[in-house]
């Protein structure tokens, strides 16, 4: 393994914009050095923004490090770049059996095509039916033993469950050592009582948090702003560290209205987003729910393309959360 | 009828495929200065919002600490406004979704440095 992520290593310093991030970012994180396989990663993705197979390994790294909202997200990435990605639903499967929706896990697996079924996705589903089978006629989530139920289906996965187990990277893992065997801890219920930070309740202090695990660092920001120009989730603090989210907020009032109005009196449908370049950031913009704007904020290095997809991400986080808190 | 120091410009603009129209507003009063557009274009009511967009992009970019706007880019499901601004007057573009936008973009921001 030291080898090869050596080779690999020297590959991509010789050629920093080929594709063997992807290998080296996945055999990084098989090593067990998830800090650097992210960072080469995300590097990566910074050039090669609409590869699906960039996501996929992303979103390895983000649920072998316990993120699976993160994981889950960029799995969603991969399909919208690619509706077939056999691993991007499976690693969706594996996100929705922690989090115990065994249905949605069922029929994801149950879409893989036969010759993407390895040992460990053929096992998952056999799990995964027998789960639901010894489920409740009544529909209800099947309890976990620690206890965590129902009420907490969302649970994070114990670090040593690898998500290869039900997804191994054969289709873009150029040089690879085979699959290991499935894990079985990674299907079994899982065990840890650690909850995974979910959505949070409209608890003000929490709020601003919201879009937190879907931003890819310090220099991107997330609001979302109601139709009056109040400051509904999210923060944005300026280069002194004050919190100028409402003054945006308000700066941003009726754009959603008069972007509409523009795109009327033109006859060219509903507007879908406002990218707005400056010299040292690029914000974007997007309809949201009940009538809401969302806003995206990133530093001037960051590509264009690249801010567009992170608006998307956003936005799949702030429907959830506005379905929870409406 | 004279001839505004623009309209070689928004001629040059609107030779572009799936360019429907394009002036240069007053990015204060949302009045065009100038215009090249397509028959029935609504092109001073588009102004006016363009200039109203920009602003609000200008100001909300200034309260976050970003810096100067230099280019705006509204998409909808069937086309989209691109704006390129300096000081007060806006350089606007409508467009078709088969427009070439990332040209349209590096021409409109060379363009916007010229605009007095």
């Amino acid at each position: 393994m030291p080898d090869e992520i050596r080779r690999l290593s020297d590959d991509l310093a010789r050629d920093p914009s080929s594709l063997v991030f992807m290998p080296l970012a996945d055999a990084l994180r098989r090593a067990g050095q998830l800090d650097v396989a992210l960072r080469v990663a995300l590097r990566g993705l910074d050039r090669h923004p609409y590869l699906p197979d960039a996501h996929d390994v992303l979103a390895r790294i983000h649920a072998d490090r316990g993120d699976l909202e993160r994981a889950s997200d960029e799995w969603e990435m991969a399909l919208r770049l690619d509706p077939s990605h056999a691993q991007a639903n499976l690693g969706l499967g594996f996100v929705e059996f922690r989090r115990g929706d065994l249905e949605s896990a069922e029929r994801r697996l149950s879409t893989v095509p036969p010759a993407e079924q390895t040992p460990g996705v053929a096992a998952a589903l056999a799990h995964v039916r027998s789960a639901l089978g010894a489920r409740p006629a009544n529909g209800a989530a099947v309890v976990v033993p620690n206890g965590s139920g129902p009420a907490e289906p969302i649970v994070a996965p114990e670090p040593t469950a690898p998500i290869e187990a039900i997804a191994p990277v054969e289709t873009v893992v150029a040089v690879q050592t085979p699959a290991p065997p499935p894990a079985a801890s990674a299907w079994t219920t899982p065990r840890s009582t650690r909850a995974v930070t979910e959505f949070p309740s409209p608890d003000p202090t929490r709020t601003k948090q919201l879009f937190d695990s879907a931003l890819d660092g310090s220099d991107q920001h997330a609001l979302l702003v109601d139709g009056d120009g109040l400051v509904l989730a999210g923060a944005y603090a300026d280069g002194s560290g004050k919190d100028v989210a409402e003054v945006i907020a308000a700066e941003l009032a009726g754009v959603s209205s008069e972007a509409e109005r523009a795109m009327r009196h033109l006859g060219l449908g509903a507007w879908t987003s406002l990218l707005v370049e400056a010299d040292d950031a690029i914000v974007a913009m997007t309809p949201a729910p009940n009538g809401s704007l969302l806003v995206v904020t990133a530093s001037r290095k960051t590509p264009v393309g690249l801010v567009r997809l992170l608006l998307d991400r956003v936005l799949a986080r702030a429907r959830d959360w506005l379905v929870r808190v409406s | 009828m004279t001839k505004t120091p623009y309209a070689e410009l928004l001629g040059m603009l609107s030779r572009h495929r799936g360019v429907v129209g394009s002036f240069v507003v007053s990015e204060r009063d949302g009045l065009a200065v100038d215009s090249n557009v397509q028959i029935g274009v609504h092109a001073e009511a588009v102004a006016a919002l363009a200039a109203s967009l920009h602003r609000k992009a200008r100001l909300a970019c200034g309260a976050a600490g970003c810096g100067v706007v230099t280019f705006l880019r509204l998409d909808a499901e069937k086309g989209g406004v691109l704006a390129a601004g300096r000081d007060d007057l806006v350089l606007v573009t409508i467009s078709e979704a088969r427009a070439n936008v990332g040209l349209l973009r590096v021409e409109m921001m060379r363009a916007a440095k010229a605009l007095t």
